[in-house]
């Protein structure tokens, strides 16, 4: 017995728990940690959605949009047009349905466009001259960014306008043109030169190298594949990209009454949905199945809700012109599933073998860049190879989009002229190494949230409009969201790994080893004297924004 | 007034001004409760009455409500003491001065309602003070004395008178006034105490040594409760002119003999002293007020030089005998000259032991040799 | 959907609890929402454990430790003290597991309801004697292992709510660590209210249920949302308002969580769901009067 312990009254207390450590029986430390939502992994754009998605929650559309023009001055095109694999990842996909994210990002972008907020400008300009080649999103994306970082930007494009696909591949009624106009001009108004109408071709680069620091090549993929069964003969066998190029000029091309697709993409369904929209009986013959087709879902479904017939499992075996008709004798398929990813090799169910009928075909089953005379290698797929920071063989030259990627997606385009842009301003300031390449935490897994924390809330997606108008013309065929349902549908985002103050970790601690400071900005700690670490905090956090880390002593 | 030793006794509890009354009835305790109850019905006692479901709850309150810092007093008997038993340890261990009236009474089974110390004196360790009282004037007096004892050593008391014989018999009392009651007794105002003003917990677990310390202290408070129990008489004595001291020397003078016994035995022993005296045999009483703490010095100072005595036990402990008797002998350990002790069970389940039959006893006594065992004397 | 709550600082960190434990997690809304106007009551259990150790205690409000039979009547003695020194603004609570609550301190508990003592009785129920190592009291569920039902106990729990409402006490409620804010606003109602209130609050225990250390507030949800612990209120015994029923989640979703039931077959996870289904079709008539 020491001296002290005599003086420990046995019976009425003197003291609080507080000084006692209970710390010391921790095995794991909760570590409060931003983490990557699936939605953000998957957007080829490297899109902040979570936040941005908090954004327009919490009614704060003007920091939503900046947010979203971080990586993507197109909001309101790729609201749209996106394939949006981020709906695909969405964890709220296994609860009640993914978050309309899109349809939010759409809400955001147009929203931006009627308010005419400008896009942030440069802080510091610099003397540093980049010339991009294209004006489609890869390009203009690149410029964008090249711009936010005060370069002086150069864009050559060969069409008569900018825009690329947006404005020549896609038709209006899914894109309408006066989006395109808006957000380009919005984004040439950061103070971009355009010089139209300039082909750029292999031989021009050398002095476009003594003039400009770096060039990003964002020629996109100009050349439409053909299939060897059609002998294009009269005009009747004619490619999509031409097709869609012509209407979205309004130099509408005859193509009769009875037209047939080839191809299963959304091009395709470009092609077959305008085809409808002139008037035209459409046949699509793609050889993947008719449930398994490459195109979006939505764009398979709003095709055959506008009287699209869609035949999957087909392969045209031989075209042949008889009395101003082509007949299409046809083969069923399957396709073999040993194949490699990627390749489509048809399998030919015999004696099953039937005839179309058609005035015009119309080729939907891929395009190449033109690269013929660029001094830059190229891969077997026929596109530019590039390292990750889109840096091709030739010094201080760029790539990318579909010159330089066969993932043949507007976004992923945006995301790859964003690319570029690192990689050329570490070769503009001479640094080396790779882009980005820091390791990031893992992914929040739908496990990792708690659900309990999200009452069901039923997913509500743009309404198309009726189908007998829509065939009508070439108005917009699917209605955005209200200010009342984007809110309501913002609502619905777990905000996977990203903290929101919430308070669960702190309220959840039965040792109240989490705490919470309140200026200037509310944070969290822990206190390692008290932390036990039992991981409720983890639990309970609804969102995946704590992980337990082990403890090494 | 004329009163019987359970309504002396409540009105000692008026006096004393409890604030907070857990009780639960039993025969023959119910009338202090009926007495305290027709006080505060008729405004003569501002008290809150807890009509508890059993003695050991009851306790439980006390426990609590003195704690918390309030004087509180209880009552029971017999079975209900035996349920309180848990409590009696904790009501100690917490130096909760909670007073509380037991009428002695025999313990099941089987089923009987008279008077025998036993039920108390099995509870002499659960360190609790004890004071057994002859009659309703001294239940009446030790109440307030009690009061003033354990509020001073921080330790419960108990006051203890038998079933019918006082609990039950109309005596003549006196009732001391209002102010010489409030002179006698100041308010109780502890500083530990359950209040969130303090913020003081009690009872958390304690590890070995602090146990330990804890016990040595309930000792030491144990010790002082002696001493503070010879003021309390000394200072009613002075207030009332009645007094009793802890232990009482009746005719002890030259005595070769003195029998020694508890509550209200004693009185009959007196008259069996005066009649041996008027017979010309110099037997005295030693009558033992405070059991708890047990005034050995007293007792030996008491007994020193007497060739014999005879203890008269209305309890019994199996394998051992009479509760008294061991006490004693305990006390009286290595006492040169001390006395030979002799032990009789007398009046165990409330037999009538008259005035003639203790002074039979005591004859028999100066007689014989004393025997170590138990002996049954009816 | 984010909780907030006003709670005063009484519960302190540094206490004894297991990691993750629900009955900490519980205890720190209590008397963080009664605040530090109020006394506490304890009897043995992980509550005590929790209070402690001497000289220190992990709450700024007075906290006596009685025995393990008498917490109803000890509160009720701090009650009528307070009120006679004039501290009748003071709450006086007792916290008791379920062995202190359903069985041995159920005559003292029922007395102070009958009297309509001016307390708030608090029962963590864990479901056992957790802190002597999972004995079966009179709350452990059917079926439920611990060590004195080593094949699981063959009898049902006790209704401890129903039993105490039937007293016609101002306030009855369940509750558990899964809906804090529910928890919360009991404990708020019944500190706004006099007379006798009781609320049963269901308690994980990590270790006695084979439950992970982070996963209590989860299966007190499950409890509430397979229909297995209802969280409900009822003022003066008649007037029935339900906060949080079963959402349709099979039992068997809750039972196969915990260790302590995995010797279960088949058939007795349906029987358990009989019963879960028949208690909550008796249960919900209350409700619509």
């Amino acid at each position: 017995m020491c001296a002290v312990a005599k003086e420990i009254p046995p019976v009425w207390t003197t003291g609080w728990t507080e000084e006692l450590s209970t710390g010391t029986w921790r095995s794991a430390t909760p570590v409060h940690e931003e983490r990557p939502s699936p939605c953000k992994n998957a957007c080829p754009a490297g899109g902040n959605i979570p936040l941005w998605i908090q954004q327009v929650r919490e009614g704060q559309y003007h920091s939503a949009w900046l947010t979203l023009v971080a990586n993507n001055p197109f909001p309101a095109v790729t609201g749209r047009v996106c394939h949006h694999p981020c709906e695909v990842s969405c964890n709220r996909g296994e609860y009640d349905g993914a978050v309309t994210v899109n349809a939010l990002e759409q809400f955001v972008g147009d929203l931006a466009l009627k308010e005419g907020w400008p896009l942030p400008g440069p802080e510091n300009n610099k003397d540093a001259r980049v010339a991009v080649i294209g004006s489609g999103p890869a390009g203009l994306s690149c410029a964008y960014q090249l711009r936010r970082r005060g370069y002086r930007v150069t864009v050559f494009e060969a069409q008569p306008e900018p825009g690329g696909v947006m404005r020549y591949g896609i038709p209006a009624y899914r894109l309408p043109k006066e989006i395109v106009a808006g957000e380009v001009n919005r984004l040439l108004a950061t103070g971009i030169e355009l010089r139209t109408g300039t082909v750029v071709r292999g031989e021009d680069l050398d002095s476009l190298r003594k003039e400009f620091a770096a060039l990003c090549l964002a020629t996109g993929a100009p050349r439409a594949k053909v299939l060897p069964q059609f002998n294009p003969a009269g005009g009747r066998v004619i490619s999509g990209l031409d097709f869609l190029g012509r209407v979205n000029r309004n130099d509408i091309p005859a193509i009769g009454r009875q037209v047939a697709v080839i191809g299963g993409g959304s091009v395709a369904m470009d092609v077959a949905r305008t085809a409808r929209r002139l008037g035209s009986q459409v046949k699509v013959l793609a050889l993947e199945d008719g449930h398994n087709l490459p195109a979006q879902a939505q764009e398979v479904q709003e095709a055959l809700e506008e009287g699209v017939i869609i035949r999957g499992g087909v392969m045209v075996r031989e075209a042949a012109e008889e009395g101003g008709i082509l007949n299409l004798t046809c083969d069923k398929v399957v396709l073999d599933p040993s194949a490699p990813p990627g390749v489509l090799k048809p399998i030919v169910i015999p004696g099953v073998s039937f005839q179309v009928s058609a005035d015009t075909v119309i080729l939907a089953v891929g395009q190449d860049p033109d690269l013929d005379g660029f001094p830059v290698r190229q891969g077997e797929n026929r596109v530019i190879e590039v390292d990750h920071c889109q840096a091709t063989s030739g010094a201080g030259i760029f790539a990318c989009g579909d010159a330089a990627s066969t993932d043949r997606f507007v976004s992923a385009a945006i995301g790859g002229g964003k690319r570029a842009v690192l990689g050329i301003e570490r070769y503009l300031e001479g640094r080396g190494g790779n882009c980005g390449g820091e390791p990031v935490p893992d992914e929040v897994s739908f496990k990792e949230i708690n659900t309990f924390y999200f009452p069901v809330a039923a997913r509500v997606e743009r309404k198309a409009a009726d189908p007998v108008k829509r065939l009508q013309d070439f108005r917009e065929a699917r209605v955005a969201l209200t200010e009342e349902e984007a809110r309501a549908q913002a609502h619905r985002c777990f905000s996977c790994g990203h903290c929101l103050k919430c308070d669960n970790c702190y309220y959840y601690c039965p040792d109240m080893a989490v705490i919470r400071e309140t200026l200037p900005e509310k944070l969290y700690g822990i206190q390692d004297r008290y932390c036990k670490g039992c991981g409720l905090c983890v639990e309970e956090c609804p969102r995946g924004a704590i992980v337990l880390k082990e403890v090494r002593r | 007034m004329l009163l019987n030793g359970n309504h002396a006794a409540a009105y000692g509890v008026k006096l004393a001004r409890p604030k907070v009354v857990p009780v639960y009835p039993i025969t023959p305790q119910t009338p202090i409760l009926e007495k305290i109850s027709e006080f505060q019905a008729r405004g003569e006692m501002e008290v809150d009455i807890m009509t508890m479901e059993s003695e050991h709850s009851a306790m439980a309150a006390c426990i609590t409500a003195s704690l918390a810092g309030v004087r509180v007093f209880t009552a029971t008997a017999s079975q209900g003491l035996m349920l309180m038993h848990e409590m009696l340890h904790y009501a100690s261990g917490a130096q909760a001065p909670i007073v509380m009236c037991n009428v002695n009474r025999t313990i099941g089974s089987p089923w009987g309602f008279w008077p025998d110390q036993t039920d108390s004196l099995a509870q002499r360790d659960t360190g609790w003070i004890q004071y057994y009282c002859e009659n309703p004037q001294e239940s009446l007096d030790t109440v307030l004395q009690a009061f003033r004892v354990a509020e001073k050593v921080l330790l419960p008391a108990m006051v203890i008178h038998e079933a019918f014989y006082v609990s039950h018999a109309l005596e003549v009392v006196e009732v001391p006034d209002r102010e010489v009651a409030d002179r006698y007794l100041p308010p109780f105002d502890p500083p530990h105490r359950l209040d969130p003003e303090i913020g003081e917990s009690w009872g958390n677990v304690v590890n070995q040594d602090m146990f330990y310390r804890h016990r040595k202290t309930l000792g030491r408070s144990m010790d002082q409760a002696l001493e503070a129990a010879i003021e309390a008489d000394s200072l009613w004595q002075e207030l009332t002119g009645r007094g009793y001291g802890v232990i009482e020397e009746y005719r002890c003078r030259d005595a070769e003999l003195l029998i020694v016994t508890m509550g209200c035995m004693a009185g009959t022993a007196r008259e069996a002293v005066d009649q041996l005296r008027e017979a010309g045999v110099p037997v005295g009483l030693l009558k033992v007020k405070l059991f708890r703490p047990f005034p050995v010095d007293q007792v030996r100072r008491a007994l020193k030089g007497v060739p014999g005595v005879v203890v008269l036990d209305r309890n019994f402990a199996p394998g051992t005998g009479g509760f008294l008797h061991q006490e004693l002998k305990a006390a009286l350990y290595g006492l040169e000259g001390g006395p030979a002790v002799h032990g009789c069970l007398a009046g165990v389940g409330g037999t009538n032991v008259s005035p003639t039959k203790i002074a039979a006893l005591a004859r028999e006594a100066m007689g014989g040799k004393p025997s170590v065992f138990p002996v049954w004397k009816g | 959907m984010a909780y907030q709550f006003a709670e005063e600082k009484v519960f302190c960190s540094g206490h004894h609890a297991c990691p993750g434990c629900n009955a900490a997690l519980a205890i720190r809304y209590i008397v963080n929402t009664l605040g530090k106007d109020t006394v506490a009551v304890v009897p043995p259990s992980c509550i005590a454990i929790i209070s402690g150790p001497q000289p220190l205690s992990s709450m700024r409000i007075p906290v006596y430790q009685t025995t393990l039979e008498a917490s109803a009547a000890s509160a009720a003695g701090i009650k009528r003290a307070l009120k006679a020194r004039g501290k009748d603004h003071v709450n006086v609570v007792a916290m008791a597991g379920d062995g202190g609550t359903y069985d041995i301190g159920f005559q003292a508990l029922s007395s102070a309801a009958e009297r309509n003592e001016d307390i708030i009785y608090i029962c963590l129920d864990n479901e056992g004697y957790m802190n002597t190592g999972a004995q079966k009291s009179s709350s452990t569920p059917f079926m439920a292992y611990t060590t004195s039902t080593p094949s699981g106990k063959p009898t049902v729990k006790k209704n401890i709510a129903e039993i105490m409402a039937a007293h016609r006490i101002p306030y009855t409620a369940t509750a558990t660590t899964g809906y804090l804010d529910d928890l919360v606003r009991k404990v708020q109602r019944a500190k706004e209210m006099k007379g006798m209130r009781f609320i049963v609050v269901l308690i994980p225990c990590l270790d006695g249920w084979g439950v992970a250390d982070h996963e209590g507030a989860k299966i007190s949800r499950l409890a509430v949302q397979t229909g297995i612990f209802p969280l409900y209120e009822v003022e003066d015994g008649r007037k029935y308002t339900l906060n949080h029923g079963p959402q349709g989640i099979p039992v068997e979703a809750y039972l196969r969580r915990q260790k302590r039931y995995r010797h279960l077959t088949g058939e007795q996870i349906d029987e358990i769901q009989r019963m879960v289904d028949s208690d909550w079709e008796y249960l919900r008539t209350k409700f619509d009067s």
